[in-house]
């Protein structure tokens, strides 16, 4: 009974800085208004959608007519516009994806999960205080003070569980489907590989050819992909394996995206990642050493891509380090070299993919520690 | 601190996050016996194809017969003699079943496109203005289902 209410409690009255929430707000702005200007693109090539074949899921006395919908199209491209330069962020976030939902109500041919994903995501965010930062429209005052950033982040837990629903729910469905657990589905589309492969002019290798059309390959593959985006879903939730499950995350999808046409879907996931991060900012530091080219450079770029305000940036004077960088992470380890890079991979979103390979070869290359020089 | 409509109270936190979360989890359980997996976030599709060949049921010289739709179009004589063209793309946009005569990916299934195939039979046949001989429009399918044969399946919509 007491862990309920201290679950409760967690969830309902948790309050955390808010500002990695204004980054994931222009994030799926931005996908919102790619969303609906696939739509307003449609709607110019083809026409109204209802005026040919369409199933809707609503009563069809609740579509809207024609006129009504190139409004509608409209309102919802500025209400996405407006939800990413921070004008009513959280109230343009809600009508941009209730509009996109209300769409898809309108015609089941239209459904797609990634569509239907980026929307609820959306929906759920609008909940969150993801109007404290980033808000581009107030220029370079675009942050709130930290005082008024600190706000109530339930939504935030419920744009989580929304998260690892998606990922349980495709998981959940090939697990029900022998042909899936076989590998029989991905079998068929391996096969058709080398075909469009040398289509497009690049004939694949016959090794690669032979293991591409073999049954063993294809039901590995398809054991490989159930049990990552189970171990994705279930890992972001625990503080051990989050970051590993995020990284695996990331990788699976730059693969999804390099191998299959899935709209917006690998852009959302990989976007919807920034609502596991630590709320807190500024927890970690970097240190580099005044005066050097390297350093400075490095600085630069950790200046230039630390979106989420993970670093505290300072130099020191040459000669008072051994190194020319350091980086603390938030245990309070400090390092420099390979393992220093990895930890300045591990919070940087566009170099998080480098995170395990850095920290792998850090490991590899580690010089043993001397023997404690004396035991006596 | 910014003033938002959608800072619920404490008191409404709760009612939302409960809320969502039955709507969501309902809707994916319910997503199982949906054909077109509707809700359900089935991310990958499946590897199966399907072939849709059309026909028309005709009454001519009060006689019924079934003819083969040619590339999805037929010509017939409305009630005034004007002669008049009737296209299955014209109505039918959706890719997944605007092909006809040669084996096409089956997007979410082949229980999903059967389905949304009989809606499509029923919606074109109810798009006839003009047409006196066609009385049900036939889908012969050939299925294959990840790649093995799966069979055949009739779908027929008539006219009312």
């Amino acid at each position: 009974m007491i862990a309920v209410r201290k679950a409760w409690r967690q969830i309902f009255g948790e309050e955390r800085e808010a500002f990695v929430l204004g980054l994931l707000r222009l994030s799926i702005s931005a996908l919102l208004f790619f969303n609906g200007l696939r739509l307003v693109l449609e709607f110019s090539h083809n026409g109204y959608f209802a005026d040919y074949f369409h199933i809707p899921l609503i009563p069809e006395q609740w579509l809207p007519d024609h006129s009504g919908y190139q409004l509608l199209l409209g309102a919802q491209a500025l209400a996405a516009v407006c939800a990413f330069v921070g004008i009513w962020p959280r109230e343009s976030l809600l009508a941009a994806s209730s509009l996109g939902l209300y769409f898809l109500f309108c015609d089941r041919l239209q459904y797609h999960n990634n569509r239907y994903a980026l929307l609820l995501l959306g929906f759920v965010l609008a909940f969150a205080p993801c109007d404290r930062s980033f808000l581009l429209v107030r220029g370079r005052r675009h942050t709130l003070p930290r005082e008024h950033r600190i706000a109530p982040t339930f939504a935030r837990r419920l744009f989580q569980i929304q998260v690892t629903l998606i990922y349980l729910g495709s998981t959940g469905g090939k697990l029900l489907d022998l042909d899936w657990r076989s590998g029989q589905v991905l079998f068929r589309r391996f096969a058709e590989a080398p075909a469009i492969a040398a289509s497009q002019g690049f004939p694949l290798p016959t090794w690669v050819i032979e293991v591409l059309t073999s049954r063993w390959f294809a039901s590995l593959a398809a054991k490989a992909a159930i049990s990552s985006e189970l171990f994705i879903a279930l890992g972001i939730w625990l503080p051990r394996t989050r970051r590993l499950a995020l990284w695996l995350g990331v990788v699976f999808h730059i693969s999804i995206e390099l191998g299959a046409n899935v709209e917006l879907f690998s852009w959302l996931m990989v976007t919807s990642y920034l609502a596991f991060v630590v709320p807190e900012v500024r927890e970690r530091r970097f240190e580099y050493q005044a005066g050097n080219a390297r350093a400075a450079l490095l600085a630069r770029i950790v200046a230039l891509l630390d979106w989420c305000a993970r670093f505290d940036r300072s130099s020191f004077v040459p000669g008072s380090e051994r190194a020319t960088f350091y980086v603390t992470n938030r245990e309070g380890r400090r390092a420099s070299g390979a393992l220093g890079l990895a930890q300045l991979a591990e919070a940087i979103p566009l170099l998080f993919p480098l995170w395990l390979p850095l920290a792998l070869y850090a490991k590899l290359t580690a010089k043993p520690r001397p023997a404690a020089a004396s035991s006596a | 601190m910014p003033r938002s409509l959608l800072n619920l109270s404490p008191r409404l936190r709760p009612v939302l996050f409960c809320a969502y979360l039955a709507t969501q989890l309902t809707l994916m359980i319910r997503a199982h016996s949906s054909p077109d997996l509707v809700f359900g976030f089935q991310m990958f599709n499946a590897s199966s194809e399907l072939k849709i060949s059309l026909f028309r049921k005709v009454r001519r010289r009060d006689r019924v017969r079934v003819v083969p739709v040619r590339d999805g179009a037929w010509e017939t004589k409305d009630r005034n003699g004007t002669r008049r063209t009737y296209r299955w793309q014209d109505r039918i946009r959706y890719r997944n079943l605007a092909n006809l005569d040669r084996f096409v990916h089956a997007a979410y299934g082949l229980d999903a496109q059967l389905f949304r195939l009989q809606f499509a039979l029923d919606d074109f046949v109810s798009h006839l203005p003009g047409d006196q001989e066609t009385e049900a429009l036939i889908a012969e399918v050939d299925t294959l289902e990840n790649g093995r044969e799966a069979g055949h399946v009739r779908l027929q919509a008539d006219r009312r």
